[in-house]
């Protein structure tokens, strides 16, 4: 999706390097830019504490987050005005009799781990092809734009069930395959970056200078198209993350007793009529979650060319 | 550009708006709606083998005999007397004057047509363990007909009253070719002699029944009372629950405990827990075929047993009406002898097993299931609570079958309904005489199932069937874990009565 | 433009060739796709019939070819769960999901491209800032919850709308909601920035400066050349939005492709989900390709690009 869009939004898009203004270093000018805006504050400091009670989360857990206790299911949050309420389990128990917030904290790990791992993978295949296509251009360019063309034509969530249910549902599997399909947004942007970088002085000085292939690819094309790497790298993580949720929702994604959010929302989902908190608790943090990577996502937009959003 | 398209749109909205409103359900116009999460496409009961098309069959179709579903009692249908003249013969005198759907009158030569069909291998019957007991049916007379069988079998009046419904002759004669070279009979217009006849069908949201006004009176099958019955197909289980709230459905199961006890005093619903045909288990890997080799030794095995507090998932998870099974069948089932070695829940036990077996520090394994999610993912915590780490593969039954079939499970955590057969044959016998399904294929277990299916002596099948519960379960080549319950929920507006079976009557069902 | 339109022409259609080989190649993802058919009575010899009558014996390139040719023929082979020809399954359940993607999609489009408009106008403004929640916000929240809980407040608490079916223009009002929310940020920010963008362009500039009235610059020329690539983003996100179906459709219970679909990977019914990958995929290429049409009929520049 937004293919299209990203193509746009790159059309008057400038490489940082050539969109620094004078005066301060470059480097503090960006920060200060970064610290005025608000969605990327925000957004940081959400993910922030989200990997923190990730990594934090076999110290700072009540319970074990796979311990079910049958007898104790569906305790609602301490809060609630419900005689089975207690801060024993702070944000209650699931169906099971398992301590809701450790599954929460421990849970991110895991929804973390898919979001980044899925990325991870779909970044380096993306941007391998992408920056092979804009650099070499020509044949090679033909070749990459036509395998680019035909991951885009193909529907992700339908080949991703397709696949999972014909293979077998693992978390494993299932990064494997959210990250061999979400490269297209990478290939395409890294692809046009790498076009316009190419074309630039520097690039055409270092070719002068008899530099290797490999050694401009690395040294004087990478850091230039970084920025736009960084950008699509949170929105592909979310839409990892969310992805990993609907295939939950079909029952093909993380199994259980894996505690992902994605699997905690649907795992839920029966209850929603009925136990609204059950739903809301991971769902709300699924969604921070992937507000705060869309708004880090678009505030370092913003912030590294900040022509962008007039 | 965006005026073209507005204007389109909302040219489209009123021409669309004119079409009308769907009427309400239900007993306002007479139509009973029903719903369950899979797609009917075939509408015949020998070619469609989901529990829908086992419902759908009585409403369809009528046996020769019927079983009263709360008393198991046998009594007349289509035929009115019936009598075994040998071992292997059956005489059955047909009721006179009764019409199938299309008009035609029902005789001996329809049923010998329904049997013969049926019966023969090639004609693929899905559930063939249903017919196969049969070999041929002879007309005796305009009226009377004898159903020869190929050896001694039991439980024959059960298969006859539960699974082989009468067709019309030559029925399937208009089935279209497929390209295998087979014919596609489940294609054929459904044609029976039941309380309601088909009228409509489009595969993936709708079954029409309409009821049959020339249905025949005096047998213990009641007259149809509601005037239409519609099978709907609604996947997803909150949806269902929001149209059953609203008065867009009638009657839905499958409703999960803690729903199904909160939807009771949440809106006009009626919700009964009732009991099922259906066990759980587990089916160990007993000879390490898997690769897996921890469940070739018992007291690994046994010590499996006694980690799972199978009480508190029946209790906590299941319903009230489930209960432990110790043995490999259900307790409702002729021949399902109770007194055999049972396994408590007794977790220092089983740990202790495990350090006898050389795993003191547990281990980690795979485990398969395709049913009930959260059954076995309470079956994974009981396990973790004594070191032994179970991961699980949820897949699709047919996936998982096959694995199975190929012996690549460690532990298969599976359901086994019996086609709603009250008679141990229609599990014990289905999965321990040596075939595919068979974990151990134990000589001694096949041999003592081979004596039970065959012998006519009641008292003689209960000591054998025995025999081989008490070897499966003291060797623990499956550990049963409990009988399923289904929570069932309908309206207040209608009468209707839960029956044991799992199959739900509702040509007897009415409005209030 | 004819030699740039055949070029385009040739792309596709490898593409959708590339496309079939894949799609094609799912099958061998679940072992023997001949046991998988044979069901569960079924003898090593009804395998072995199985593997003849289908094909499965041969060369995995004849197999294709022979798939391929059928396929072009608009015969893609018997469901096996169905028992029906699988074109006839497709067409009959394919307009439904048209319509409810077509009203997705316009539900999308009136709420995206006015907000996108009223946001380029007066950036950084209130109305900017409540465009750019709905932007993030419909990104953040998984479909199948937003789906539940308008069930719960419209169908259920405030009995406004029906919850399933199609049988008239209310059952869809819940579902193409919860499809289109989905491609509403996306077709937003595109309008904004094209407003932008043209707002400050010379043209607009002189058609004011020539004291044209604001909203007629604002309609009938800027928003004109600003909507062009929201028009292709369109086409482009109608092709996905038949692929995000599956959950939509799943939840309020209708009849289309997406449904279709997963039944089908559910029973493993092996040429539907190869047809069904295809035609979506094929819908895609399509749309991309009548997009590609439409950007050069517009913008002579692309032609010779």
């Amino acid at each position: 999706m937004a293919v299209i869009e990203t193509k746009n939004s790159l059309a008057d898009n400038k490489p940082s390097a050539a969109g620094a203004t004078p005066g301060a270093s470059p480097q503090a000018q960006l920060w200060w830019r970064a610290l005025g805006h608000m969605g990327f504050v925000f957004g940081a400091v959400v993910l922030l504490v989200i990997i923190l009670m990730a990594l934090l989360a076999p110290y700072v857990s009540p319970h074990d987050p796979y311990d079910q206790i049958l007898s104790r299911k569906l305790i609602p949050p301490a809060w609630f005005d419900h005689p089975k309420a207690t801060w024993d389990h702070p944000l209650g128990t699931d169906m099971l009799g398992r301590d809701y917030l450790s599954r929460l904290l421990w849970g991110a790990r895991i929804s973390l781990l898919i979001g980044f791992a899925a990325m991870l993978i779909s970044m380096v295949i993306g941007t391998t092809l992408g920056v092979l296509a804009g650099y070499f251009g020509g044949r090679v360019d033909a070749v990459i734009s036509f395998i680019i063309t035909t991951r885009l034509s193909m529907p992700v969530v339908l080949v991703a069930l397709a696949v999972v249910s014909l293979v077998g549902s693992s978390l494993t599997v299932v990064i494997l395959v959210l990250g061999f399909l979400i490269w297209d947004r990478f290939a395409v942007v890294m692809r046009s970056a790498t076009q316009q970088v190419r074309n630039l002085d520097f690039v055409a000085s270092a070719e002068a200078l008899g530099s290797s292939t490999w050694r401009i690819l690395v040294v004087e094309i990478m850091p230039n198209i970084s920025n736009q790497l960084i950008v699509i790298a949170t929105v592909e993580m979310a839409h990892a993350i969310l992805l990993e949720a609907a295939l939950s929702f079909l029952g093909l994604g993380v199994q259980p007793p894996e505690p992902s959010w994605g699997l905690m929302i649907a795992e839920a989902k029966g209850m929603m009529f009925f136990e609204g908190w059950l739903i809301t608790i991971p769902g709300i943090a699924l969604f921070m979650l992937v507000l705060a990577i869309n708004l880090l996502g678009d505030g370092m937009r913003d912030v590294t060319a900040p022509e962008n959003r007039k | 550009m965006l005026r073209q398209i507005t204007a389109g749109l909302a040219g489209a909205a009123l021409l669309w708006g004119a079409s009308a409103l769907p009427s309400l359900a239900g007993k306002a116009d007479d139509t009973l709606n029903w719903a369950t999460d899979r797609e009917v496409a075939v509408v015949d009961p020998y070619y469609n083998n989901t529990r829908e098309l086992v419902v759908m069959g009585h409403l369809g179709w009528d046996a020769l005999i019927f079983r009263d579903p709360k008393t198991g009692e046998y009594s007349p249908l289509l035929a009115t007397k019936w009598s075994w003249t040998d071992n292997v013969t059956l005489e059955l005198e047909l009721r006179t004057g009764v019409k199938f759907h299309d008009g035609s009158d029902f005789d001996a030569d329809d049923v010998v047509y329904t049997v013969n069909h049926v019966s023969n291998k090639d004609n693929g019957v899905l559930t063939y363990n249903n017919v196969k007991w049969m070999k041929s049916a002879e007309k005796l007379g305009s009226h009377k007909v004898k159903i020869n069988l190929h050896k001694p079998f039991p439980a024959a009046i059960a298969y006859l009253a539960n699974a082989v419904f009468m067709v019309p002759a030559g029925h399937y004669d208009s089935a279209p070719a497929t390209a295998d070279g087979k014919r596609d009979y489940g294609a054929v217009k459904p044609i029976g002699t039941g309380p309601y006849k088909m009228a409509e069908v489009k595969a993936g949201e709708y079954v029409l029944w309409e009821k049959n006004p020339n249905y025949f009176s005096g047998t213990e099958k009641p007259l149809p009372k509601i005037g239409k019955i519609r099978f709907r197909t609604i996947k997803e289980s909150n949806t269902q629950i929001a149209e059953l709230l609203t008065g867009g459905l009638d009657w839905i199961w499958d409703v999960p405990k803690e729903q199904a006890e909160r939807l009771a005093s949440a809106g006009p619903v009626t919700v009964k827990n009732e009991k099922t045909m259906r066990v759980s288990y587990l089916a160990f890997d007993v000879d390490g075929d898997s690769g897996v080799k921890f469940f070739a030794d018992k007291r690994v095995r046994a010590a499996v047993a006694h980690a799972i507090n199978r009480e508190a998932i029946t209790k906590e998870l299941v319903g009230p009406a489930s209960v432990v099974i110790p043995s490999a069948c259900h307790p409702d089932q002729f021949g399902c002898a109770q007194d055999v070695t049972t396994w408590a829940y007794d977790p220092e036990k089983a740990k202790k097993l495990l350090a006898e077996a050389g795993y003191p520090d547990g281990f980690e394994f795979t485990i398969y299931a395709y049913r009930q999610r959260e059954f076995t993912e309470a079956v994974i915590g009981d396990l973790a609570k004594v070191g032994i780490k179970a991961k699980l593969t949820f897949m699709q039954y047919r996936a998982l079958r096959d694995l199975v079939w190929k012996g690549q499970t460690p532990i298969n955590h599976m359901t086994w309904g019996s086609n709603s057969i009250p008679d141990v044959s229609a599990i014990t016998s289905h999965f321990f005489s040596g075939g595919r399904d068979d974990p151990a294929k134990d000589p001694e277990v096949i041999e003592a199932l081979k004596v039970g299916d065959t012998s006519t002596d009641p008292e003689a099948r209960k000591a054998a069937y025995k025999k081989a519960l008490a070897k499966i379960s003291g060797e623990l080549y499956w550990l049963p874990m409990f009988t399923y319950a289904k929570y069932y929920a309908w309206s207040n507006d209608l009468n209707f009565t839960t029956t044991p079976d799992e199959i739900p009557r509702f040509y007897a069902a009415s409005w209030k | 433009m004819v030699q740039y339109l055949i070029r385009r022409l040739v792309v596709a259609v490898l593409v959708a060739l590339a496309v079939s080989l894949i799609t094609f190649s799912m099958i061998y993802l679940s072992g023997d796709p001949a046991i998988a058919l044979a069901g569960e009575t079924a003898t090593e010899e009804d395998i072995q019939n199985i593997r003849r009558v289908y094909g499965y014996d041969q060369p995995i390139v004849v197999q294709y070819v022979n798939w391929l040719g059928r396929a072009l023929q608009g015969d893609f082979g018997q469901s096996h769960y169905l028992k029906k020809p699988v074109a006839d399954v497709i067409f009959e359940r394919l307009p439904t999901t048209m319509l409810l993607g077509f009203c997705a999609l316009s539900f999308a489009l009136l709420l995206a491209v006015p907000l996108g408009v009223i946001a380029a106008i007066r950036p950084n403004s209130l109305i900017d800032r409540v465009a750019l929640a709905i932007a993030v916000v419909g990104q953040a929240m998984p479909t199948f919850w937003f789906a539940l809980t308008m069930i719960l407040w419209f169908g259920i608490t405030w009995r406004l709308l029906p919850i399933t079916g199609t049988a008239s223009w209310a059952n869809f009002v819940m579902p193409s909601i919860a499809l289109g929310y989905y491609v509403t940020p996306a077709a937003m920010r595109l309008t904004r920035a094209g407003m932008l963008e043209v707002l400050q362009s010379d043209y607009i500039r002189t058609a004011r400066a020539k004291g044209l009235s604001g909203s007629s610059v604002l309609f009938k020329h800027a928003l004109r050349n600003a909507i062009i690539p929201v028009v292709s983003l369109a086409a482009v996100q109608f092709g996905f939005m038949l692929g995000g179906s599956i959950v939509i459709e799943t939840i309020f219970a209708i009849n289309g492709l997406g449904f279709l679909a997963w039944e089908s990977i559910q029973r493993a019914d092996l040429p539907m989900m190869q047809a069904i990958v295809l035609v979506f995929s094929i819908f895609y290429i399509v749309l991309t390709f009548l997009a590609d049409v439409l950007n050069a009929w517009i913008d002579p520049r692309i032609r010779v690009a």
